[in-house]
Formats: structure tokens, C-alpha cells, sequence
């Protein structure tokens, strides 16, 4: 027993999958990410595992050795309050961030509307506009943490909207930033009276920001932009 | 709306308090069981988002000027030839290191000169260029008040007389016993020492490991393997998670101390068997630590050991924060819960936190220490314990039973009881936001907001406490916390001190957001009735 587990431990520390197990973690591996919607787009690792799970049906085991620098405990999560190994999927779940964001629209419309050279109409496009280019620019160029996480870079190449909940599809979050966009598009085509065009503009700066939203788009570099 | 989560939980459906007269039957816990987990108004969570927002800006701001040339880079470059390779590293993934962690990285990493007493001596460090780089001036912080050093039991000292019997077994022994347990590592001292540790806990046979993280994550895997189930707390400590894994079983993960998440998976696993195959598990444990240390928590024993028994699961307590601090007579939360500590399969500690000492131990019945003797990682290849440490568990475990002829041991864990309330009564009085159980010496102290954790810590040392502040990305980001561990080594007077500090500081940085303190202002000193009041 103590030599299976040693042998276990060795593969899995040079990710040699020696064991038949991964071959055979296949179908179930793609049974149960058809349960839990579609999982990371560039891994092909199981969502909805924050434990970094080692089922059998996992494979190896992904397992840091115990030489213990600082670096290495920081990568291990020693010392933290949570046991997640992607703390990003969890920031936009987190209590008060949907009304500070809503709150942040609002301020940045109140900065916009206070400038005295620009009409009702020419604020409420720049709002839709500004507020686009952020959240394109946030949610779907910027890739990777911010800080190092203990699974080795799993998410170096996603975006934080595709890190959001570890790639779940239609969860509470992803429904309500699909919806703002769209709620403010209403409202700018209402004070923008429905002018040809600020509705052009209004409409192309909308698709740019709910296109790489779709779940089909989830992973996916259009002309291997923003790949690396 | 009731917005505040005490949990108050007695299965007497009626009363209060446990019942006074007789046998109280039907009720699983015979005493109340009170956390807290507050939560802070909705606008100290805006204002935190906020503080991370301007952070975030400015750090991308500065992440410019110094591409730009705009600012000095204090931080390793390539070298010219290497510009036009493919990136070792993406710079991104150092953002939060540097442009927040590093602007109050001076409150890490302190480096002290003394023991970790209920006082301790800092280095003085200073920065000339915002914490890029520190120097020492040489001159030393005497007596920083200890809020932050596991020394439960304070047991942590230097007193001549107390560690006499250390530096006799250090001169007879040395220091390095150079082998492993199975080979020639096993000196009379493990001995006397795995005895002691049994009969302290009241078990069959115990045996002691050389470190404490290694103690689980070498063990669990010797205990359990590939089609066995591991249902482990959300909050789990990394050595459990880290042998969790190594074991190659499958692991599902309950909410923190959530009886009915741990029932339902229980449920799920005997009724649905293994994933693909729908055989039963051939082992199913749950494990769960005594004190959780970054939430103050105590673990809801005596439901988990029904339901163990209901289920027919094992259990593995990790009592690493909670022996010694907690119980009448500081045997853990086994004592505390009043409990026998048959009703636990494998009972596991370490020496760090309450003895002052290095290493860990696992206990229970002797087939199963048996066991471990022979299949654990640890006994075949890794150092036994140092004989002079080993001493130093004996002397504590022994102050601690009594079997030197005082009464000190006991002595200690009353007082630590007495810091414990009074500490956190305090702190619940002056208005803060506490995390954990009324029992538990473990007092988490809620920050909330990036800035407010550099300056915390750093006004806390200026007025000489030394404390441990944790933040994103190790908490959940609107929960930056201060983590203060109380210890019997702390004088009233030490602890006035550090509260009357806190009051200041408190008022000074606005931290005080519970809303339901019984009175902000403390005058009275005085030690009023512990009942709860209406």
C-alpha cells in the first residue's frame, strides 16, 4: 500500500499517466462535463472541481511537492480561508460586486453627463461605448490571474469570463453581465430617440461585447488573436 | 431580514440551556454552541470593490509608467539578447504581487529575535524605496505584545527550571537521530512519548511523526486508496488536502460545517456506490479539523459522530489548532463535546500549536496505530522526532496531566479559557465584526478593505502588538481579515493593552460595523455575568 501510493505519487509529479485510468476516464469525463455544461475550453480538465479533485476517473493527480520556499507555500494554499484553487471564478459570485458594478455605470453616466460640451443623446452613446470597450477589454482580451494560483496555470490562457465558475455555462453571474449590456442598449436607444447613427454605432459596439459571450465562442480564438 | 448567522444549536427543541435537572436526553450537545459569521453592511463591500478597483487602475498605471521608462524598474529584466524569445513568465500573473501585495509587503515576513512568547523582540526593518528592498537598522522592537504565534498553552518559553529536562535529554541524546522509524530511528524516548500521548487522550496507542504537515499527508494515504471516499469540509488545511489527493481516493467536498451538505453526500455515495461501476465504496471517511484556523470555528462533533454512526463512515479529526486549547482539561474538542474518544476512528494532532514543541501524532485503537507503524510513508522514509523535542512534549503533555505535582498545567488551560471569553466578549462589546465560536482562542477580526489591512497592521506595531492580517487572494476577496490568537501567557494586563488599541484603532479606520454590539463604550472592566443577555 505504501508502494502504490509512492508509485502514485511519483507519476503524478512528472505527469506520466502510466496507469490505463485516463484512457478510461474518457467517456466520463465527457459524461459528466455534458452535466455540469461545457468545461475549460483549452484543458481538458473537469469543471466544478475547486478541491483539485483526484478521482479516479480524473487521472493523474496534479501534486506539488512539499520543498517549502514561501513561493512554493503560496502556490500550495497554505494559509488561506478558502479552499479554492482559482479564487477568480469566485469574484464576480461575491456579495456587493453586482451593485458596485451597477453603481459604477452610473458614476461613470454622471461623470459623462457633467461634461457641459456633450448632448443627452452624445452621453448616453459614449456611456454604451465606454462601457462596452471595459468590459470587452476586462472579460475578454485580458487572460490569466493576477496573482499565481496552486494549479500550475490552468487559466494563464483564459479569459476571466471564461474562468468565470470554472467554465459552467449560464450561471447567476454570467446571466446578469449578459443582460447589462443589453439593458443599456435599451435605454440608449430611448434617449438617443433612435437617431440611424448612434444606432450603427450603439448596435456594433453591443454585438462586440454579447458575441464572445456565447458558450460556442468559449475558448475560441477567431485568427489566433489574443492566443497567447 | 435578520442578517446576522448565530448559529445556536441544541436539538432540545425548547430551551435555551441545556436542561438542569437529570439527564438531558434527546439533546446531542450539552452545551450551547454559538459562531458568528456576521455579515458586514452592503456598503463595506461596495467601498472594498471600490479600494480594489483604484488599486487595480493605479497598478495598471504604474505597470505602464515603468514600461515606459517613466519610473525606475526595481524588479529582475531580461537581459537585451533574450527581448525577442518567447516570455519565461507573464508578467500578469505577478500583478497583484506587485502593485498591491509589495506596497504592504512590511508586514510580513517580520523577522523576531526572541522566542515567541507572549511578547517577542522584532528587527527593526526599514524601506527606502516603498518595500522593493528592506535593511535593518539594527536596532531592535523589545517586547512587541505576541498576538499572532500559536502559543495556546504558552508554552513557548525560556524559563531555566521548565526546560530542564530538555537540555539534559539534549546533551545525553544530541540533536539529529539520522534514520527512520522502521530502521534505527526509534528511540526509548518515541516510546514513552507515543504512551504518554495515549493515555493524555485516553486511547489505545498513539504514534508521533517528526513533522505536523507530514503527519497527514503522509498517513491519509496509508489509510485510504483508489475506490475509497474522502468527504473532506470546504475549509480543510492544505496538509489534509495535499494527502486527500496523494491517496488517489475520490474526494467531495462539503459546505463548512454543514451537517446537511455532509448527510446528503453521505446519502448519495452509499446509494449511487462508485461513479461508473455502482459498487460501494470500499472506505468512506470524513474529515474535519478540531479548530479551523482561519474562521475560529469548532467542528459540530457530536452530529458528525451520529451521523458517522448512522452511515457507518469513519472519521478523521485533524485536532491540530484545538488540543490543548480547548476542553475542561485541554484534551480537544473530543473533551469539550463531552465525548468519549472512542465515538472518533482516528484521532490526529500536532505538538506545534499548544506545546510549543515540533511534530504531530495520530492515535486510536492499537490495531490501527499498528497499521501505521508499518505502511506509513512517514515510518519507512522520513526522520523520526528529535529526541530533544520529544522531551519537550513529555515535560508540556506531563505539566499539562498534572504528573509533575502542580497544578500548573491545569492552571494554564483556565486561563487561557478566561483570555479566550474575555477577549472576545471584548471585541463583541466594542462593536468589531468576530468570526468563530465563542469558545475558540482563535479570533478572527474581520478588515474588510485592502487599504485597511496595511494599515492596520502597521499602526498595531507602532503601538507595539505585532499581528497577522491575511487578504485577497488567501480570503475570499470582501474578507480581508487580522487573526489574533489569544494565549494563557497573556496577562489582563496585555490584553487591556491590545483591546484599548483596538478601540483606538478601530474608531481611527472605522472597523467597527457589527450591528448588534451590546454597548460601544466598555467603561467597566469588570467581569459581568456570561449568561446571554435578552
Amino acid at each position: 500500500m505504501a508502494k502504490n501510493s509512492w508509485h502514485r505519487l511519483l507519476a503524478a509529479t512528472t505527469e506520466l499517466n502510466i496507469t490505463g485510468i485516463d484512457r478510461a476516464a474518457g467517456p466520463a469525463g465527457g459524461r459528466a462535463a455534458a452535466e455540469h455544461g461545457t468545461g475549460w475550453g483549452w484543458e481538458r480538465t473537469r469543471p466544478g472541481n475547486p478541491h483539485g479533485n483526484s478521482s479516479p476517473e480524473h487521472g493523474g493527480t496534479r501534486v506539488q511537492l512539499l520543498g517549502l520556499p514561501s513561493a512554493t507555500r503560496a502556490r500550495m494554499n497554505v494559509g488561506t480561508a478558502h479552499s479554492e484553487v482559482n479564487p477568480n471564478t469566485r469574484v464576480m459570485n461575491s456579495r456587493g460586486i453586482w451593485l458596485s458594478y451597477v453603481l459604477g455605470i452610473g458614476l461613470l453616466h454622471v461623470v459623462l453627463l457633467s461634461i457641459p460640451f456633450f448632448s443627452v443623446p452624445v452621453v448616453w452613446t459614449l456611456t454604451n461605448i465606454i462601457h462596452n470597450l471595459s468590459m470587452y477589454i476586462f472579460l475578454h482580451t485580458v487572460k490569466g490571474t493576477p496573482f499565481e494560483t496552486p494549479d500550475q496555470g490552468k487559466a494563464r490562457l483564459l479569459t476571466h469570463w471564461e474562468q468565470m465558475d470554472y467554465g459552467v455555462q449560464f450561471t447567476a453571474s454570467r446571466k446578469f453581465l449578459t443582460i447589462m449590456p443589453i439593458v443599456l442598449y435599451f435605454l440608449t436607444s430611448f434617449y438617443t430617440k433612435y437617431d440611424r447613427i448612434h444606432f450603427v454605432i450603439n448596435t456594433i459596439s453591443l454585438m462586440s461585447v454579447l458575441i464572445p459571450k456565447l458558450p460556442q465562442l468559449h475558448g475560441v480564438r477567431i485568427f489566433g488573436i489574443n492566443k497567447y | 431580514q435578520c442578517r446576522l448567522n448565530v448559529l445556536i444549536t441544541n436539538f432540545c427543541s425548547v430551551s435555551f440551556f441545556p436542561q438542569k435537572n437529570g439527564i438531558s436526553n434527546g439533546t446531542l450537545y450539552k452545551k450551547t454552541f454559538i459562531e458568528h459569521f456576521e455579515q458586514a453592511p452592503m456598503y463595506v463591500a461596495v467601498f472594498t470593490f471600490v479600494g480594489f478597483a483604484v488599486g487595480t487602475i493605479f497598478g495598471y498605471l504604474r505597470d505602464f509608467m515603468r514600461a515606459w521608462g517613466l519610473e525606475k524598474r526595481n524588479i529582475a529584466a531580461e537581459r537585451e539578447q533574450q527581448k525577442d524569445f518567447v516570455p519565461l513568465y507573464q508578467d500578469f500573473e505577478n500583478f497583484y504581487t506587485r502593485n498591491l501585495y509589495l506596497r504592504i509587503r512590511d508586514n510580513w515576513n517580520r523577522p523576531i529575535c526572541s522566542v515567541p512568547g507572549p511578547q517577542f523582540d522584532l528587527m527593526e526593518r526599514v524601506t527606502d524605496d516603498y518595500n522593493w528592498t528592506f535593511r535593518f537598522t539594527g536596532r531592535t522592537i523589545r517586547n512587541v505584545i505576541n498576538m499572532g504565534s500559536y502559543n495556546y498553552l504558552g508554552f513557548a518559553e525560556t524559563d531555566v527550571n521548565a526546560l530542564k529536562t530538555v537540555t539534559i535529554e539534549l546533551k545525553k541524546y544530541g540533536t539529529g537521530v539520522c534514520s527512520t522509524r522502521q530502521e534505527m530511528g526509534t528511540l526509548d524516548k518515541h516510546v514513552e512519548l507515543e504512551k504518554l500521548v495515549a493515555k493524555f487522550l485516553g486511547v489505545e496507542d498513539a504514534m508521533v511523526f517528526g513533522m505536523g504537515f507530514a503527519t497527514n499527508s503522509m498517513n491519509i494515504p496509508a489509510l485510504v486508496g483508489k475506490g475509497c471516499l474522502i468527504l473532506s469540509d470546504e475549509l480543510n488545511h492544505t496538509s489534509l488536502v495535499l494527502g486527500a489527493r496523494l491517496s488517489g481516493a475520490t474526494i467531495r467536498i462539503f459546505k463548512h460545517n454543514n451537517m446537511q451538505s455532509l448527510e446528503k453526500l453521505l446519502r448519495d455515495a452509499i446509494i449511487h456506490g462508485q461513479p461508473r461501476t455502482h459498487r460501494a465504496w470500499r472506505k468512506i471517511i470524513i474529515l474535519v479539523e478540531g479548530i479551523y484556523s482561519m474562521e475560529g470555528s469548532i467542528v459540530r462533533l457530536p452530529e458528525i459522530v451520529s451521523l458517522k454512526n448512522k452511515y457507518k463512515a469513519y472519521l478523521y479529526l485533524d485536532e491540530a489548532h484545538s488540543i490543548g486549547a480547548v476542553g475542561a482539561t485541554g484534551r480537544g474538542v473530543v473533551e469539550y463535546f463531552g465525548m468519549s474518544p472512542d465515538d472518533v476512528d482516528v484521532l490526529m494532532g500536532t505538538f506545534t500549536k499548544s506545546f510549543g514543541a515540533a511534530g504531530g501524532y495520530i492515535a486510536g485503537k492499537k490495531g490501527l496505530v499498528d497499521f501505521l507503524r508499518t505502511h506509513s510513508h512517514s515510518a519507512v522514509y522520513a526522520t523520526s522526532m528529535c529526541p530533544a523535542v520529544a522531551e519537550q512534549i513529555i515535560r508540556a503533555m506531563k505539566c499539562l496531566m498534572g504528573l509533575d505535582g502542580t497544578t500548573q498545567g491545569l492552571q494554564r488551560v483556565r486561563q487561557l479559557e478566561k483570555n479566550t471569553r474575555y477577549f472576545r466578549r471584548k471585541l463583541h462589546e466594542m462593536g468589531f465584526i468576530i468570526y468563530g465560536n465563542d469558545d475558540s482562542p482563535v479570533v478572527p477580526l474581520l478588515l474588510y478593505m485592502p487599504g485597511k489591512i496595511g494599515a492596520f497592521a502597521r499602526r498595531m506595531l507602532e503601538k507595539n502588538i505585532g499581528v497577522v492580517v491575511v487578504g485577497f487572494p488567501a480570503t475570499p476577496i470582501t474578507e480581508s481579515r487580522a487573526r489574533f490568537c489569544v494565549s494563557a501567557a497573556h496577562t489582563r494586563e496585555m490584553l487591556d493593552t491590545v483591546l484599548n488599541a483596538l478601540d483606538e484603532l478601530g474608531d481611527f479606520l472605522h472597523l467597527k460595523y457589527s450591528r448588534y454590539s451590546k454597548s460601544s463604550h466598555p467603561e467597566l472592566y469588570e467581569e459581568s455575568r456570561l449568561e446571554l443577555e435578552d
